[in-house]
């Protein structure tokens, strides 16, 4: 079933942006559902099996985070909002309520398709999927636990394995900061950033080429991290 | 009536118009009062009237603002000296008890009038502060969305196999994005222009590695320096800093935008971020037209340009928007230049929190560094 056509569905009060990602996604072998309002889109999610959701935050109907709510309250279908510059704080919440990805407007369909793409990867792998996770020349083998950069092994500590073995998980996918203090030191550390970038610098510095200049880890300013598929070596 | 009242609005303004209505309806109040008072003095006999045509006083003074106050001010004592005051039926006054009541009357009108007028003052300011900012949300969505469509479309067609085909058509699709990006810079700067101007700067503060803000400024900007030499120089282990990250590489990325529209076509442009003492220091080098002493002196003003450049476009708000957003967070910038045609070096200063050097700063690791993931 994952091998057909995957179906996205569009949630979105724009005509005109609901024409292009369309367009955008059926040039790319998708099948598109489109809903104007969230309302309609929740029904469609109901309806029909679903391997994507995209919606926009700023639907005249209702709040953006009360749809990705109530669609998790029984779905784990990737969702990526879409939303506007400068409202970090909300993107964070938003990813904390289980979104996988968001996406600034304006975008390019470049940029959303190679989120929807990961997404979609994480979502069909499940257990007994991908295990080995590749970033460039990095390569993390989560069932080995072993990483290595152009073949050659790399030695982590404990935390920063931790670290990296999360944002490999979400490959692709941004991971706000929250939810990698949790992961790593534990609920009562969620707000102390400065973990995440010292340890951040510690990583760049064993499996970046240029650690100032990074190309793998990439930072989300405000947000969170991003292991970045498509690292160039 | 209506149409007659639409006329002298037309003619003389509204003010005008509410201050005549202001006048008027402290008439009436001082008619109305007097006529209680004169009632009331059948009954029983009241000292200190005057107190009571401070009423119509503050209803001219919300209503109209301090001239209608001061005209119903001086009806007022007019009618209490005309009426109440002994000799009665004459605006003399004969008893100094009652030229004191006078005169504190004034006095009291007068401020009583004043801080009336500068609430209604402040209460239309709100009014014209809320109206601007429903403007700006509205602007800016009834102008990102459809740009977010053109951007969107425009990103569609340039991987569609029937462009590809003809190379006539590239160039437009890539040419229409462009643009597209150019007027959505130019929303943004508005829209950070007005909100600087209206309702300040909120900083959302965090721990941030300085590199990480200028790797992001360059990111978001790299199709415009595309047309430059572009040299990155981040220095190594630089100490974190506690500010808004957002606003810095906003600050940073207009400072970019600068160098690149005032130097030639691929000149090099330097982006480097650095410590200086309990600074840290970010900074865009260029090695275009140069600053005179003059323009480096008002380069940071809002809608500053220079003459030079008139053929130049620009807004004039880029680099004042990113001093704004810089001193928001704490910080400095400066402008230096060897003069014109010799390049400038614009930059960014703010300043590193005490302990936050890299070693001072702790996250905590295991103590055995033994490495399971190499095993």
């Amino acid at each position: 079933m994952k091998n057909h056509q995957p179906t996205v569905l569009v949630i979105d009060d724009e005509p005109q942006i609901r024409r292009f990602l369309r367009a955008g996604f059926e040039l790319e072998q998708f099948s598109v559902l489109e809903a104007e309002t969230g309302e309609l889109g929740l029904r469609a999610a109901t309806l029909s099996p679903l391997d994507l959701i995209v919606v926009d935050l700023g639907l005249p109907d209702c709040d953006g985070a009360a749809i990705v709510e109530r669609v998790r309250s029984w779905s784990t279908v990737p969702i990526i909002v879409l939303s506007v510059r400068s409202r970090e704080e909300e993107k964070v919440r938003l990813l904390d309520l289980g979104v996988d990805d968001y996406i600034v407007k304006p975008f390019g369909m470049a940029e959303l398709l190679a989120r929807a793409r990961a997404a979609l990867r994480r979502h069909s792998g499940g257990a007994g999927g991908e295990h080995i996770v590749q970033a460039g020349p990095l390569l993390i083998d989560l069932a080995a636990r072993t990483v290595s950069v152009d073949g050659t092994r790399v030695q982590l500590s404990p935390k920063e394995y931790r670290l990296l073995q999360v944002l490999a998980q979400h490959a692709g996918n941004v991971v706000a900061h929250p939810q990698l203090l949790k992961e790593v030191w534990g609920a009562g550390h969620a707000h102390d950033t400065h973990y995440l970038r010292i340890f951040v610098r510690k990583l760049r510095h064993k499996i970046e080429q240029n650690p100032t200049q990074p190309r793998i880890l990439v930072t989300e300013l405000g947000v969170g991290y991003r292991l970045a598929q498509n690292a160039e070596r | 009536m209506s149409r007659q009242k639409g006329f002298v609005a037309r003619l003389f303004g509204a003010p005008l118009v509410a201050s005549l209505s202001a006048i008027g309806l402290s008439f009436i109040l001082v008619a109305l009062l007097t006529a209680g008072i004169a009632a009331t003095s059948l009954i029983t006999d009241l000292s200190h009237v005057t107190i009571i045509y401070l009423i119509p006083v503050l209803v001219a003074a919300i209503r109209g603002g301090i001239l209608p106050a001061l005209v119903a001010a001086l009806v007022g004592i007019s009618v209490a000296a005309f009426f109440f005051y002994p000799p009665i039926y004459d605006f003399r006054i004969r008893n100094p008890v009652h030229v004191v009541d006078l005169v504190l009357f004034i006095f009291v009108a007068v401020v009583t009038g004043h801080l009336a007028a500068s609430l209604r003052r402040a209460k239309m300011r709100e009014q014209a502060d809320a109206l601007r900012e429903a403007v700006i949300g509205s602007v800016s969505h009834e102008l990102r969305s459809p740009l977010s469509a053109i951007l969107g479309s425009a990103s569609v067609l340039a991987k569609a196999p029937e462009i590809l085909r003809d190379a006539r058509l590239g160039p437009l699709v890539s040419g229409l994005n462009e643009e597209a990006e150019r007027l959505n810079d130019l929303i943004q700067d508005l829209l950070d222009a007005s909100r600087i101007s209206s309702e300040g700067i909120q900083p959302h503060a965090e721990w941030v590695d300085p590199g990480d803000i200028v790797n992001a400024a360059v990111e978001r900007r790299l199709r415009l320096l595309a047309s430059h030499q572009l040299k990155l120089v981040v220095a190594d282990n630089l100490p974190l800093i506690y500010v808004d990250s957002i606003l810095i590489e906003r600050a940073l990325g207009h400072l970019i935008e600068n160098a690149v529209k005032y130097s030639a076509p691929s000149s090099p442009i330097e982006v480097s971020a650095g410590r200086v003492d309990r600074m840290i220091r970010f900074a865009v080098r260029d090695e275009g037209v140069g600053l005179s002493a003059d323009e480096r002196d008002h380069i940071w003003e809002r809608l500053y340009r220079s003459p030079r450049h008139a053929t130049i476009g620009g807004s004039g708000l880029g680099l004042w928007i990113a001093r704004a957003l810089v001193t928001a967070c704490g910080g400095e910038v400066a402008a230096v230049s060897a003069g014109v045609g010799r390049g400038t070096t614009l930059s960014i200063h703010l300043p590193v929190p005490p302990r936050a050097d890299y070693e001072q700063l702790r996250a905590p690791d295991e103590e055995s560094p033994a490495d399971r993931a190499s095993h």
